[in-house]
């Protein structure tokens, strides 16, 4: 039974930071912009969110500080591929060899090269009056750090944006057929861009999370291919709230089993299991690959007069 | 909308333009491609800024910036490829947008009352809760209707709109757009399909090379005048002489179809030949065949029923190589995206056809005689006039008439029996345009059979000996290319 309930406590916390930058990726597919550098966002948010939270002692300055990092990487992006309509896969991609070698070069000059890990003081889980207490579940869903719950918040707030709103209804329309949106008094520029700092701000709380909220150090290699896996969770999840929730908790599971049969051994390598997280990946890609779903104008430049 | 022009670079594609549309009136906007239609529209629409003059709408003057200024001012446009979100449903793609409504959740209930009260009013018949992808191409255009009606459009503006439907769906347009009028509304209606034009139009203005040729009362003109204006030309007569070839034919198509159902993208039943030493000329409206046409005569696509020959010899691969090797060459239609590789030089793409051949490169081709090569680009160069600083100059920095002296260059030096020359002078100015024509005459008399596609009806006139006429996949008929009878080939041409 404490093995069932270690992998399901820890799967949440495995999910969580997946989902909040899986969701960044969600908002910025909607709007047609395929994020491919969700790595290197999560990098810098990790580094600046361990950094500011190191200095002031505050978890939650630390996060946010890391979702305005997210933010400003993520404005090169931007720039570069909604108002020069750059390609969206090598702005990705160079924002992901870019941000992580910046963060660990910040590190570096800070702490300088060699010093001692640097510890800082996890946030706090915070149990939920009269939820907690319920068997079994309590422990599992409402007496983790309010990130924990923030992220489910946000999973529900998204479900109900784009299928219930006007405004979702609308910044969806961004994604699917730009010229049409356009048309219809749609600023799709702007849209775009709001996308961008979105998932510029989620990213960096996903990568924010891991270093206050999950390990209380930094090193390189934090994110550990979670941008990755997010974006196929995103794909796995078929492009909606839901499914992205579904995808992460799968990964996060996934993840969390590695650790536990880590810690049983069974005299096999730890390595094969460290590889179980991205092998699901691998398998889920190559198994739902094929029917490609997503919004329809996703990766191609808008530009206004065309002719 | 008075004075408008829009300048594109040099290029003028609107030129002090007039047009005035009363209330409860269809007005018919009727010129060939390129004439300016679609611009003007654009301008009207608020995704082209004109480069001069003024709109004004009900007396006032107005400043359309973007889009959704003009859906605010009440104009509303069907495009030719409709703007419908596939992944939405029908409702979604109505309601998109919406500014009158407020709140923030969607409020179906309220919405969906409004849409069917419309749908009623202008019997546009809708479903509402299928996808785009799930309904007919005529129910998404009466979406589309709905939808600018719905955003409060007093003028419509319908850009081709019969181009994609069936002549049932057509008659059901039509139905729609007199309800509209009747209820005052406005309507623009864009289209170069003569006989929809006499039907359905009340006044009609007909543009030329960005201008206004005149605007006239339906009641007061018929399908020939239209034509004439619309084409408008008298018969100026050609530099060249026309020829009468009774040489074997080089090429024979005995009714090939393709795709035949498409009437944009298809050919239906084509029978065609060309004589050695002539050239026949295909006129016609852009996207009536005419791409499959020059595919299916190069080799690029295969017939799905009937027979090719060459020589009297039946095809029955279907393989650009092969073709080239018995004699075809080709100009294509597009010469960046299939005629040239931009980031080569010049040099190299004079002899892409040809580096197997013992003269640019021993072993069959494993190694190019580069100093031949460079030899034979230079001579190259002088003779079909290339005017480029150097043959190792990428071919993508030289101008469009240049470019296309490289294109014929290659093609004809290859020594063809046919040539097959599509849009050969597209964007082209006058003195390329006119060396370009005097190479085809030159290899004409040379005995090349030429197959001239073009949209350009002046250059089919200029250089035909016969001319065939196609329209939606189909061979309309057969004039004689000395002086050829223009107005039955511009009616021809629109599908009578």
């Amino acid at each position: 039974m404490s093995f069932v309930s270690n992998l399901l406590l820890a799967t949440v916390r495995m999910a969580v930071p997946l989902l909040f930058i899986a969701l960044a990726e969600l908002y910025s597919e909607r709007a047609g912009m395929v994020n491919i550098g969700l790595e290197g966002l999560a990098a810098i948010g990790s580094l600046v969110g361990f950094l500011v939270c190191f200095i002031s002692g505050s978890t939650w300055l630390g996060i946010l500080c890391g979702a305005l990092a997210g933010i400003a990487v993520n404005m090169i992006y931007a720039v570069a591929t909604v108002s020069l309509c750059a390609d969206h896969t090598v702005y990705g991609m160079a924002m992901n060899i870019f941000a992580p070698a910046l963060a660990s070069f910040i590190y570096r000059v800070y702490f300088g090269a060699g010093s001692d890990l640097s510890q800082i003081e996890l946030m706090r889980g915070i149990g939920l009056p009269v939820l907690k207490d319920i068997p079994f579940l309590g422990d599992l869903l409402f007496n983790q750090t309010p990130m924990v719950y923030i992220a489910f918040a946000l999973v529900a707030f998204t479900v109900v944006f784009f299928n219930k709103t006007r405004a979702g209804l609308n910044y969806k329309s961004v994604g699917e057929h730009p010229k049409a949106a356009a048309t219809l008094g749609i600023d799709v520029i702007r849209v775009k861009y709001l996308a961008c700092v979105i998932c510029g701000a989620l990213a960096g709380i996903g990568g924010a999370y891991l270093t206050t909220c999950y390990s209380n150090t930094y090193s390189e290699g934090t994110v550990a291919g979670r941008g990755f896996i997010a974006l196929a969770a995103v794909i796995f999840g078929r492009w909606s709230g839901g499914g992205v929730l579904l995808a992460c908790l799968f990964f996060g599971f996934c993840d969390a089993l590695q650790i536990r049969l880590q810690v049983a051994s069974f005299g096999l390598p730890y390595q094969f299991f460290q590889m179980i997280p991205y092998l699901a990946t691998i398998v889920v890609l190559a198994a739902i690959g094929a029917k490609k779903a997503g919004p329809k104008a996703s990766g191609k430049p808008y530009r206004r007069e065309e002719r | 909308m008075e004075h408008i022009s829009k300048r594109f670079g040099d290029f003028y594609a609107n030129r002090d333009v007039d047009l005035s549309v009363a209330r409860g009136e269809v007005h018919t906007l009727l010129g060939e491609n390129g004439a300016g239609k679609s611009t003007l529209m654009n301008i009207l629409i608020g995704l082209y800024q004109p480069t001069e003059g003024k709109i004004f709408l009900n007396g006032k003057e107005v400043r359309i910036e973007s889009p959704s200024q003009a859906v605010a001012l009440g104009i509303g446009m069907v495009y030719q490829h409709f703007m419908l979100v596939e992944a939405m449903t029908v409702f979604e793609n109505i309601i998109l947008g919406g500014r009158n409504s407020s709140g923030i959740f969607i409020d179906r209930e309220a919405r969906r009352k409004e849409i069917l009260e419309l749908s009623e009013r202008y019997g546009l018949d809708v479903e509402l809760d299928k996808l785009i992808t799930e309904i007919s191409v005529g129910a998404q255009q009466r979406v589309e209707i709905l939808k600018a009606l719905y955003h409060g459009a007093e003028l419509l503006i319908l850009d081709e709109p019969s181009a994609a439907l069936t002549d049932i769906e057509v008659e059901g347009l039509f139905a729609i757009m007199r309800k509209l009028i009747g209820e005052g509304k406005s309507i623009i209606f864009i289209s170069h399909k003569m006989r929809e034009v006499l039907h359905i139009s009340d006044r009609i203005t007909i543009l030329r090379a960005g201008q206004v040729v005149t605007t006239v009362d339906r009641a007061e003109t018929d399908g020939q005048a239209l034509a004439s204006m619309m084409i408008g030309r008298e018969l100026s007569g050609s530099h060249y002489e026309k020829r009468v070839s009774k040489d074997r034919p080089v090429v024979r198509l005995d009714r090939v179809d393709y795709d035949k159902a498409s009437k944009h993208n298809g050919l239906n039943g084509v029978s065609l030949e060309v004589r050695q030493g002539e050239i026949v000329g295909i006129a016609g409206v852009d996207g009536n065949g005419q791409t499959q046409l020059a595919q299916l005569v190069t080799g690029v696509i295969a017939p799905q029923s009937g027979a090719i020959s060459f020589d009297e010899k039946h095809v029955a691969v279907f393989d650009p190589s092969a073709f080239i090797e018995s004699g075809v060459a080709h100009v294509p239609e597009d010469r960046n995206l299939q005629g040239l590789i931009g980031s080569m030089s010049v040099a190299d793409n004079l002899v892409l056809k040809s580096t197997g051949t013992s003269a640019f490169s021993k072993w069959r081709g494993l190694l190019l005689k580069k100093n031949a090569i460079g030899d034979y680009s230079r001579k190259m160069a002088q003779r079909y006039d290339i005017r480029c600083t150097s043959v190792d100059q990428d071919v993508r920095s030289l101008s469009g008439g240049n470019q296309q002296k490289v294109i014929l260059a290659r093609e004809l030096e290859s020594d063809p029996s046919l040539l097959v020359a599509a849009h050969p002078t597209r964007g082209l100015d006058i003195g390329a345009t006119r060396f370009v024509h005097d190479q085809m005459i030159a290899a004409r008399d040379r005995g090349v059979g030429i197959l001239l596609i073009s949209a350009d009806f002046d250059e089919i006139l200029e250089m035909s000996d016969r001319i065939l006429v196609i329209f939606e996949g189909q061979i309309m008929g057969e004039f004689s290319g000395e002086n050829p009878p223009i107005e039955e080939i511009s009616l021809a041409m629109t599908g009578r």
